[in-house]
């Protein structure tokens, strides 16, 4: 391949892989890399995956675009649903969704509604979020932020506006959330998914040119680093010419 | 019964500023406002615009579950003192206004999400005391959140939530065409909450970017989103929803909303001078969509915002 595999490339690849044929999915708020990974997969090995739950079904975009919900981005699309039909979805649930905050916790919670002071009295007022029920209606959920730093990477949010594994297990059960919930959170960085004993994250494979120590330091908590952690696999060259001639082609994930 | 007597049927075409001295009257007596549309598609902005030259005051806000520039300009002009919308951003960045109006305690931004707003407009909608949900679980949003409460299902016994109806006094909307009597036609590719908010509402206005002929509406009548029966007043306003879209015959200007929102961060801090210019260009000082077209950029630069839906 003739440039450099960048980071978001890295991340859609790693997302793509993971969705199956099939499938029902959304891509969420911070659409880019999501809709990236859902056409990727769609184009690969998933071919009867369905995209809807969002108000549309099966767009066909004609490159990628910041949102999904502007008419420009859908390009064209097969139907379109309001927001009774994703009353509907949102009980029913989803195979798969992404979020993505401006905190992630050590279980995965995310927050989007305020860092520092309090609800009434926030010392930075976040944008909040819609959708709150796809992370438990849904079999799955991804948390793919496009920045991991150790600002967003906190051992507690100041909020957990969308629960990932609240405290783990006990707390779970105790809160109703029957399903998954986030099963990897990949970042520019690297692959992080959850200890089944504890739900606590911990790093999972690298990606090319990061080191593990460097991960871990810009993490705000023990990522339970033990020994070796295994590289990212990196995309492949059909991976690679699909995402760059069919779906990215005016190279936004590349700038 | 002679012709002079006879009643004739009401044409709801309204000019700008009369729909947007009803809708202040309205609010007065009750100040919950609902807006159209998502984020950055299909805003009755102009009507949002005419309202706050109209003087509108202490606005409870709601809109379909996501918003943006609208909100924020509202914020920024000192009309709105509590906010129920469960995501309020300009996608690719924060809202300013509404971010320093929080911080500030100025204005209220309830925790809520959107299963709470569009059930609540359901209820309202079909005329029933509540909407029970059932998908919401783990989220701090359920301890701040002012519209739900915890009910047990009647049949199943379980903990589930219940959303009173949202009766919006007033709901402005932007669709592509209406016939004189205010049916509603949206020809973009999705109408969000729009029809909801319809039929939820004490009184619709519309924006529309054309009055169509009434063949038009007969020739196709299931093409049309909002019936006339529940629209009050509906207006002609070319680029009525600018800065954002109007698929498919004008794009959302990007440019337009960020030059603002770096406007709204020069604010944040201390420097209001030029949001307060912004202001006076957009809002107060144009005495008709065509000084705002003008004082915006003009016939050619909105030809560039309809060239940009036909590139896709």
């Amino acid at each position: 391949m003739s440039a450099a595999v960048s980071p978001l490339e890295q991340m859609v690849v790693v997302l793509a892989r993971d969705l199956a044929d099939g499938e029902l999915g959304a891509a969420g708020a911070a659409a880019l890399v999501p809709m990236a990974a859902i056409a990727l997969a769609r184009e690969l090995h998933a071919p009867n995956l369905t995209v809807g739950g969002e108000m549309f079904f099966n767009p066909l975009p004609g490159h990628l675009y910041p949102s999904m919900l502007d008419d420009r981005a859908l390009g064209r699309c097969e139907a379109a649903e309001t927001f009774i039909e994703l009353f509907g979805h949102s009980h029913h649930g989803l195979d798969f969704f992404f979020h993505s905050g401006l905190q992630h916790d050590s279980y995965g919670n995310i927050n989007l509604h305020h860092v520092g002071g309090t609800l009434d009295a926030p010392g930075m007022r976040g944008p909040g979020a819609a959708n709150l029920s796809y992370c438990h209606t849904s079999t799955r959920f991804y948390v793919c932020p496009t920045v991991h730093t150790t600002r967003n990477f906190v051992e507690k949010v100041d909020f957990i506006t969308i629960p990932g594994h609240l405290s783990g297990p006990e707390a779970k059960r105790a809160a109703g959330l029957k399903k998954e919930g986030p099963r990897f959170v990949v970042t520019p960085r690297a692959v992080m998914d959850f200890d089944p004993a504890t739900l606590r994250m911990r790093l999972k494979s690298v990606h090319a040119g990061n080191t593990s120590e460097e991960v871990q330091r810009h993490t705000g908590f023990d990522l339970g680093i033990r020994g070796d952690v295994p590289q990212t696999p990196a995309p492949t060259e059909e991976e690679l010419t699909v995402l760059r001639e069919r779906i990215d082609k005016t190279g936004t994930l590349r700038a | 019964m002679n012709d002079q007597t006879k009643p004739t049927r009401r044409s709801k075409v309204t000019r700008l500023q009369d729909a947007a001295h009803l809708a202040r009257d309205a609010l007065q007596e009750r100040p919950e406002l609902c807006l159209g549309g998502l984020f950055k598609q299909g805003r009755p902005v102009a009507l949002v615009r005419g309202l706050l030259a109209a003087g509108a005051k202490d606005l409870h806000v709601y809109s379909s579950p996501g918003a943006g520039y609208d909100v924020d300009l509202m914020i920024a002009t000192g009309a709105v003192e509590q906010v129920f919308i469960p995501g309020v951003t300009l996608e690719n960045r924060l809202c300013p206004n509404f971010r320093s109006a929080v911080e500030a305690g100025q204005v209220t931004a309830h925790a809520l999400d959107a299963l709470t707003v569009v059930g609540g407009l359901m209820a309202s909608a079909h005329g029933v005391p509540f909407q029970p949900i059932d998908a919401l679980r783990g989220s701090d949003v359920l301890k701040h959140n002012p519209l739900i409460r915890e009910i047990d299902c009647p049949f199943s016994g379980r903990r589930i939530h219940a959303v009173g109806p949202i009766r919006p006094r007033v709901t402005f909307l932007h669709a592509q065409e209406a016939d004189r009597w205010g049916n509603l036609r949206h020809l973009s590719t999705m109408v969000y909450a729009d029809q909801l908010m319809a039929r939820a509402s004490d009184m619709v206005i519309a924006s529309v970017d054309r009055i169509v002929p009434d063949e038009v509406i007969l020739d196709d009548p299931s093409r049309v989103t909002v019936p006339s029966h529940y629209v009050d007043a509906v207006v002609e306003v070319p680029y009525g929803a600018h800065p954002t879209a109007s698929f498919p015959h004008y794009a959302m200007d990007e440019d337009h909303i960020d030059a603002y929102a770096d406007l709204g961060d020069a604010a944040r801090t201390g420097d209001r001078a030029g949001l307060d210019d912004y202001i006076a260009r957009h809002v107060t000082r144009p005495k008709s969509q065509g000084d705002y077209i003008e004082a915006v950029g003009g016939a050619e630069y909105f030809a560039r915002l309809e060239a940009e839906t036909r590139k896709r």
